[in-house]
């Protein structure tokens, strides 16, 4: 995975993701609850975005519908030049495998699998033959610092550890847009703090666009973009400065 | 590929076990009742099984051995005229009354006259040439090893057939009756302890072998046809034997309550397969989910729950065919009648594979809940 980082060459591209003027209400009971309504945005390729605000402002939401786990009720999101919302359920799952990677809070890792199993899982059904999956498993297990644990199993390993194999599964498939929800609310100061640098360095080095959605501040440092939501609202939109950038910016 | 249906087999199998109890032993169960049922009933062919004519000769519409009339002793001239014929001989069935020595009060019997030569065709694999020897001394029977607290006799002890002192030289194996109790004399004794006067020493059923017992299909047919010595009726060995146990095992109603138990333990064995299954699959159903979204179709999915019921079907199996094996072995030893075939154990293990197949079909249900957008809260 030595592809230098292309960030400025698909910045110019345009945005990776882009939503428009999407709406999404929660109907239970006789109680509707709009989250979003009529949000605009666009997520730029090759950075990490990080979208935060407190709990229950729709940032989970929002991401689901970038991702498209959810469908919107109005607007489109168009995802790397689709729009998601013409593909139907087969087409998005294809979309997914071939495009996106996730990480969630819980790190979601098979009880019976190796690490190195559970990154070479999905890339079977990429149609990587057994030993190109081995490969880039070994090379992405690598990259998180996996390496030496890689043959241990989720009930041997720590939560940092599991949440870094996580992340090397969806990072194996090679996915131009990383999803992240609450990837280190799981976590003491420390692993959490070796998850953002990892997520921040994939966004450098392999130009993947980084979808994060965190209500942790400790990521705000580290994010080439901070999104604040509240009540299914963008409240604020700024670029902190790049102090983070230089000194652990990868050379590739 | 990574093999995630064994793999979280093997680390979860007390997960699992249930499901692999469940079709192991509707497997087994499956398989010992078949094996019961193909056993009490292949009794009732042990005529056929136990000798090596492959022609049978009897009155016309005989529908079990043990059903047989007297037949004209002429239709043997019949078969010997036919050139495929090799070999000719009488076997004599007679209904009596046996009174043994002890008191046991009356038993009904079937007396079996065979040809007692040591190269005759009757019971030439049910007993032994030197048993069947001591057929030629008069009155001489021979009684199953299964039979003798019933008849109240060991060997030398004299009885009373029809009113006829015999004599018990010998203890066959295997030659339990369905409904009675065999005992096995010469033609000649058979002959007297007949007292039915409308036999006349006339033969129950003619066996004949045949130069190439190949033909025997294309022999009975064209022996089927002459009408001039008298009713009788020609069938292959292999046909005569199958029409005695479905005649007793229709008679009796033990067919459709075969079916009718099998039907249930798929049922039972089913429900447990598919909720630990299904109990499985929700313990995962996180992963699973998370697979989802990383874009691996629910068809995948779907496709591994179905692996694992496989493999949990296989196990079972395996376990089933162990433990039955034995059992088998075990009611062999204590003359249980037990009987299995390759088509009767192919029929359970397909059975078997069917429950886990319908089972792991009604888990996919699960995969419902592995909806990716619920991973994020």
């Amino acid at each position: 995975m030595s592809r230098p980082a292309p960030v400025t060459a698909t910045a110019t591209v345009g945005p990776a993701l882009r939503a428009e003027g999407i709406a999404k209400a929660f109907v239970s009971g006789k109680v509707r609850t709009q989250v979003l309504d009529g949000l605009t945005l666009s997520i730029e390729a090759g950075e990490l975005t990080l979208i935060s605000g407190p709990s229950g402002c729709g940032k989970s939401t929002l991401l689901a519908i970038l991702s498209g786990l959810q469908k919107v009720d109005a607007g489109r999101v168009i995802a790397l030049g689709s729009e998601l919302g013409g593909l139907d359920s087969r087409a998005l799952e294809r979309f997914r495998l071939l495009h996106t990677g996730f990480v969630f809070q819980g790190f979601n890792l098979f009880p019976a699998l190796t690490g190195l199993e559970q990154v070479e899982l999905p890339l079977h059904y990429l149609g990587l033959s057994g030993r190109q999956a081995r490969e880039r498993a070994t090379q992405s297990l690598d990259e998180v610092g996996m390496t030496p644990r890689m043959h241990l199993r989720p009930s041997e390993l720590s939560g940092g550890e599991k949440q870094r194999v996580a992340i090397a599964r969806a990072l194996a498939k090679q996915p131009e847009l990383l999803f992240a929800d609450e990837p280190t609310s799981a976590l003491d100061a420390a692993n959490g703090q070796t998850i953002i640098d990892i997520l921040h360095r994939i966004a450098r080095t392999h130009g993947t666009t980084v979808l994060c959605v965190s209500h942790d501040p400790r990521l705000i440092r580290h994010a080439d973009r901070v999104l604040s939501m509240e009540d299914g609202r963008i409240l604020s939109d700024r670029r902190p400065a790049p102090p983070a950038a230089t000194p652990e910016g990868t050379a590739p | 590929m990574v093999a995630l249906a064994r793999k979280t087999l093997v680390y979860e199998w007390r997960r699992f076990l249930p499901a692999i109890l469940a079709v192991g032993f509707a497997g087994l169960l499956q398989l010992l009742q078949a094996a019961l049922v193909l056993g009490i009933f292949s009794s009732a062919s042990v005529y056929i099984t136990g000798s090596s004519a492959d022609l049978w000769i009897g009155y016309p519409g005989t529908q079990s051995v043990s059903l047989g009339r007297p037949i004209d002793p002429d239709v043997e001239m019949r078969l010997r005229m036919d050139p495929a014929v090799a070999r000719v001989e009488p076997f004599y069935w007679v209904d009596a009354d046996w009174r043994g020595a002890h008191d046991t009060g009356g038993e009904s019997v079937y007396v079996t006259g065979i040809d007692a030569r040591a190269d005759g065709l009757m019971f030439s694999q049910a007993l032994p040439p030197a048993l069947r020897e001591r057929l030629a001394e008069p009155d001489a029977v021979i009684v199953d090893r299964a039979d003798v607290d019933k008849l109240g006799v060991t060997v030398g002890d004299t009885a009373v057939i029809n009113g006829h002192r015999v004599r018990v030289v010998g203890e066959s194996s295997g030659l339990r009756a369905l409904g009675g109790v065999n005992v096995v004399t010469s033609l000649d004794t058979a002959r007297q302890l007949d007292n039915d006067p409308t036999d006349l020493g006339r033969p129950t059923y003619l066996l004949a072998r045949l130069h190439d017992p190949a033909q025997a299909d294309a022999v009975a047919a064209r022996l089927r046809g002459d009408k001039g010595f008298g009713p009788y009726d020609v069938w292959t060995a292999r046909t005569f034997a199958r029409r005695s146990v479905l005649y007793w095992m229709l008679d009796t109603g033990a067919g459709a309550g075969v079916v009718f138990l099998a039907g249930i333990v798929f049922l039972v064995g089913a429900v447990i397969t598919s909720q630990t299954l299904m109990a499985a699959v929700a313990g995962s159903v996180r992963e699973y989910a998370t697979l989802n979204a990383l874009g691996v179709g629910v068809g995948n999915l779907r496709w591994v729950v179905l692996e694992q019921a496989f493999w949990v079907g296989a196990i079972g199996l395996l376990g089933a065919t162990v433990l039955g094996f034995l059992l088998l072995v075990a009611a062999r030893s204590q003359d249980v009648p037990v009987v299995l075939n390759i088509p009767i154990t192919l029929l359970c293990v397909v059975l078997a594979m069917a429950l886990a197949a319908v089972s792991g079909l009604v888990a996919m249900r699960s995969l419902r809940r592995a909806d990716p957008a619920s991973l994020l809260r």
